[in-house]
């Protein structure tokens, strides 16, 4: 701990102490009240963070994530490729597909493999329902943190309308283990088709509801917009990514910029705003659940009928020593996974780059000088998912 | 706590301060969602790469090594003592602003721990699909790097966590401290090869 | 499920219940009866009726059910009765337990739910009873450090305070527990204690949370006591009296949100703030600070304050119902007699049943309103509500009153009706 570090910190928290800078020194410590937004409090999930308040005004944030930490990077080195997939997707269960899904591309890239054509679409409508379910999730959650319970109760229920679909795909309710290097593990059931489109029909009408009751809610309007400004500059020199990211007037989208698999033959948009608030954070991932809505569509109506959906690989799959890195757009932003190989069948090195672990160094700085009543609408619109950040 | 110091270096720049205007001209309300001509910044050949490897090591000549350059994926290798010098380059005059993540590689065969910083942009529209990775070495008994906090402010986090996984100490960050694992760690970083799993 | 021992017969068991009935009989009529009338010895029998209340004559109740008829009479007509039982707190808890079951049911069909549905036969009707067991067994946990006197007493000051509200409400004529001249202004005094009670019991729990929420449960209350006074003031002005029966009284032409809407509205939003409902639930903010002063109750404790706090609906509901919505005027819909050639009228009062079935019906119309924004609101915050207190309810409740001045002053309403 530099005291250059502690120098920056003080004049940082003399700026932001709204009562200016007369304020006798020795009191200033017994003014301040310091909350632990910890690991027990309802509003931060396994997460922890120190915050002083002053008044109703917060001076001073610090980060502390980890209770939640796994070491998946460290596991991974102990298991060959294939064995690595159901303990990958556990740091985010609710959007399992797109966490294995860029692993899988990297993976394939270094065993030197492509997946047939039917599987890269199979994959691509799999990751595109279940970031529908986590974007539900997050929503929900975001609805409870401001007091809005109906708005907890319908994407969570609505959410299951994703579930039941990715259910006929994989067999599994949340933790799918469904793309595996070499394409989908197994093909989609009879009847897919029709059951997604219907689905997927009801859920736009449903999203017309969601922005009528929250957010076109004068109430949500007012604790959200000019709340949080993350400027356009400030975005980019804190690599916030993801919804963040487009929020501040950037369209950056993986699935645009570095297509991967069959994302270049859709014909889509990328959904940004230019507020930088916290309403644009909250309001864009929505913009995204109605564009993959589209997105849907399009693949259910591209998709060869029938085909291999799976590469056969062999028991214990080896590729050439080197390294791969490859990104998907997840609901959290680019999740890139960084993959050393030494040739054996268990990879020598795999970090994975996680969206929620970019953007909650945009916590502290868009906290501190902001009231605690915007706390939960400023630290929840992050799209931060504890779980991920630490791995 | 940098912000002002990296704001001081993209104003120098004229590509950045270029799109950041275009993209900030059309103020509008929130209705107004016109995405973008996307076709623009779909670059797919890799003549971009290899222009970027020769405006650096056109500047660089002997400092920089480059490992591979494949579709959209460059790596170069630099010594620790010229690391910060090549990052500010590729800031300033390339337009990499921001880390998008922070990796240590343990070899204990060359007795040397590998730091590579995953660079990407978001201000060059062209170069947003190029992941640049920066790597460098450092040996394992004396494990000290230049931190490049000052550079992108991006890597703060990324660079706390390589510190406590892999026991590289960053010269210049402001927190080289404990972040992901338990307040009571007391063993050696965990991410090192001579770290092991029980039972494994 | 219980199992029989294995030297189980039906003989024993029958055998102990008989032992049993014949020690409470011994035990009954050699102490109990005895005791019984050694204490009626001292003490003055009240009259029920023509005859006096001997012990015989309320056990002849048993024998014969219309001789009950004077005696349950002169018991509703005792203040007693009037302060606990029927316009006061039992009827007052009830309504308070039948709303907590309605909001339940209520937001679950707004949010696509079934809400409460096991307990109980229909939709889940005994699920309070259940609650109400459930906390009862609860152990009750006291921070350490906390202001162990304070802790224990706060919650039962809460409810008593709820409880003394309920005891000025007109509830049909003649029907209150406490019928003050200064009635209203009554009412906003105990009202006003309730942010002090929030304050002190977070004081008393030694905690940061509880503590933010005390404060921000003051701030609300001085926002929000003004334009909830002057909301009223109108009121007072049309029915020229502070008490509550004559406010009533005084809208049998018409109700009193027919000139009086502005206040109206000031008084339900003012009444959501004092109640620390949705919109306004800031003191019990879950993700900011917890559960605000609540953080650190449990047991018994938490469900004293819940009970409280539904009371204190029921007295808000009902001031607004007999401030703004005529009390309990309303169409003469039940018989003169309730059995034809039956002057059984000291029980049964055409007018009085009348009256509570309008006033019940109203206020529970009155407590749906207010829990309707917990289905489609968010939490405001502070300083936006401070605003809100300040500057836009105390305006909109001066504009209602000159409105009333302007209709008084140009003849066209007198105190007490139209002209």
């Amino acid at each position: 701990m530099s005291k250059e570090y502690d120098r920056e910190f003080e004049t940082k928290f003399q700026e932001t102490t709204r009562l200016g800078l007369e304020v006798v020194k020795e009191s200033e410590e017994d003014r301040l009240m310091t909350l632990s937004v910890g690991p027990q409090h309802p509003g931060s999930g396994h997460f922890r963070f120190t915050i002083k308040v002053d008044g109703d005004y917060i001076v001073y944030c610090d980060p502390d994530p980890g209770y939640v930490h796994r070491g998946e990077e460290k596991m991974s080195e102990y298991r060959n490729f294939i064995q690595n997939i159901p303990h990958l997707e556990r740091p985010v269960i609710h959007d399992s597909t797109n966490i294995t899904y860029s692993y899988s591309l990297a993976v394939e890239e270094l065993l030197g493999i492509e997946v047939p054509r039917r599987g890269q679409f199979i994959r691509a409508i799999a990751s595109e329902l279940n970031r529908q379910v986590y974007t539900l999730y997050w929503l929900a959650i975001y609805g409870i943190f401001l007091g809005h319970s109906t708005m907890f109760m319908w994407p969570a229920g609505d959410r299951e309308l994703f579930i039941d679909l990715l259910t006929a795909l994989s067999g599994a309710r949340v933790t799918h283990a469904y793309n595996i290097p070499g394409g989908v593990r197994n093909d989609a059931p009879n009847g897919f088709k029709e059951k997604c489109l219907q689905y997927v029909k009801y859920f736009e009408k449903r999203l017309v509801e969601y922005e009528d009751i929250f957010y076109n809610n004068p109430l949500f309007r007012q604790r959200t917009e000019n709340v949080g400004i993350l400027t356009k500059e400030d975005a980019i020199n804190l690599g916030v990514t993801g919804s963040v990211l487009r929020a501040s007037g950037i369209p950056y989208d993986i699935r645009k910029v570095e297509p991967y698999d069959v994302y270049d033959e859709i014909d889509f948009k990328v959904q940004y705003m230019k507020t930088c608030d916290s309403f644009a954070r909250a309001y864009v991932p929505f913009l995204d659940m109605r564009e993959s809505c589209n997105i849907i569509k399009q693949l259910l109506d591209k998709m060869p009928d029938s085909g291999e959906v799976r590469l056969k690989l062999q028991s214990n799959p080896k590729g050439q020593p080197g390294e791969s890195y490859k990104r998907v757009e997840s609901g959290r932003g680019a999740l890139g996974y960084y993959i050393v190989s030494d040739g054996s069948p268990k990879p020598y090195r795999v970090k994975i780059s996680v969206g929620s672990f970019r953007n909650i160094l945009a916590l502290p700085h868009l906290l501190i000088g902001s009231k605690l009543g915007d706390m939960p609408s400023i630290y929840w619109a992050l799209n931060y998912w504890p779980v991920e950040a630490d791995r | 706590m940098m912000s002002s110091n990296i704001s001081k270096n993209s104003e120098n720049d004229p590509k950045i301060n270029q799109s950041s205007q275009k993209n900030n001209h059309n103020q509008t309300n929130l209705k107004d969602l016109e995405p973008k001509n996307s076709d623009n910044f779909i670059d797919r050949s890799l003549n971009l790469e290899n222009s970027i490897y020769s405006e650096i090591s056109s500047k660089f000549t002997n400092k920089v090594k480059l490992k591979y350059s494949k579709s959209k994926r460059i790596k170069i290798y630099v010594e620790p003592e010229d690391i910060v010098e090549v990052a500010e380059f590729l800031k300033a005059n390339i337009g990499f602003d921001h880390a998008e993540s922070v990796c240590g590689t343990d070899y204990p065969d060359d007795n040397s721990i590998e730091v590579i910083y995953h660079l990407n942009s978001y201000s060059r529209e062209d170069l947003s699909p190029i992941i640049f990775a920066l790597s460098t070495k450092t040996s394992r008994n004396n494990s000290r790097l230049p931190s490049l906090i000052r550079v992108f402010n991006s890597v703060e986090y990324h660079e706390r966590e390589t510190f406590e996984m892999l026991g590289v100490y960053f010269e210049g960050h402001p927190r080289n401290e404990r972040f992901l694992l338990p307040e009571d760690w007391a063993d050696i970083p965990p991410l090192r090869k001579d770290f092991q799993i029980k039972g494994r | 499920m219980a199992t029989a021992p294995k030297e189980f017969r039906f003989g024993n068991f029958v055998a102990s219940i008989v032992w049993l009935v014949f020690w409470i009989i011994i035990i009954v009529t050699l102490v109990v009866l005895p005791l019984i009338f050694v204490i009626l010895f001292y003490v003055p029998l009240p009259y029920a009726g023509d005859e006096v209340l001997t012990p015989y004559l309320f056990f002849s109740m048993m024998v014969d059910p219309t001789r009950t008829v004077p005696i349950i009479d002169f018991l509703i007509h005792t203040d007693l009765f009037r302060a606990a039982i029927f316009p006061g707190f039992a009827y007052a808890a009830f309504i308070a337990a039948a709303t907590i079951y309605i909001e339940r049911k209520f937001l679950a069909k707004m949010q696509l739910r079934t809400g409460p549905f096991y307990a109980g036969r229909f939709e889940g009707i005994l699920q309070l009873i259940a609650d109400g067991l459930k906390l009862i067994s609860k152990e009750v946990i006291i921070p350490s450090g906390a202001d162990k006197p304070l802790f224990w007493a706060t919650p039962i000051i809460f409810v008593a305070t709820a409880a003394a509200a309920t005891a000025l409400i007109p509830v049909a004529p003649g029907w209150v527990a406490s019928d003050l001249d200064v009635g209203i202004l009554a009412i906003f005094a105990i009202l006003g204690f309730f942010p002090l009670l929030a304050l002190l019991f977070s004081w008393a729990s030694n905690s940061k949370y509880p503590f933010i929420g005390g404060l921000r449960a003051l701030h609300q209350l001085i926002a929000f006591e003004i334009p909830f006074i002057l909301s009223a003031l109108p009121i007072v002005l049309l029915s020229g009296s502070l008490n509550l029966s004559e406010m009533v009284e005084s809208q049998y032409l018409f109700w009193f949100f027919a000139v009086a809407p502005i206040s109206a509205f000031v008084f339900y939003i003012s009444s959501l703030a004092e109640l620390e409902r949705v919109p306004f639930d800031l003191p019990e903010a879950e993700s900011e600070i917890v559960a605000g002063w609540l953080t650190e109750t449990s047991g018994m404790i938490y469900g004293l304050i819940q009970l409280g706090t539904y009371v204190k609906l029921y007295v808000l509901a009902a001031l607004f119902v007999v401030l703004f919505l005529g009390g309990w005027m309303g169409p003469q819909i039940f018989p003169q007699e309730l059995i034809p050639n039956y002057t059984g009228e000291k029980i049964y009062n055409a007018t009085v049943v009348n009256g509570i079935f309008w006033f019940t019906l109203k206020t529970f119309g009155m407590i749906m309103l207010i829990l309707l924004p917990r289905g489609i609101n968010p939490r405001i915050r502070i300083d936006i509500l401070l605003h809100t207190g300040w500057y836009k309810l105390i305006v909109l409740a001066f504009i209602n009153i000159f409105i009333v001045l302007t209709l008084i002053y140009g003849g066209i309403i007198t105190p007490g009706g139209l002209q």
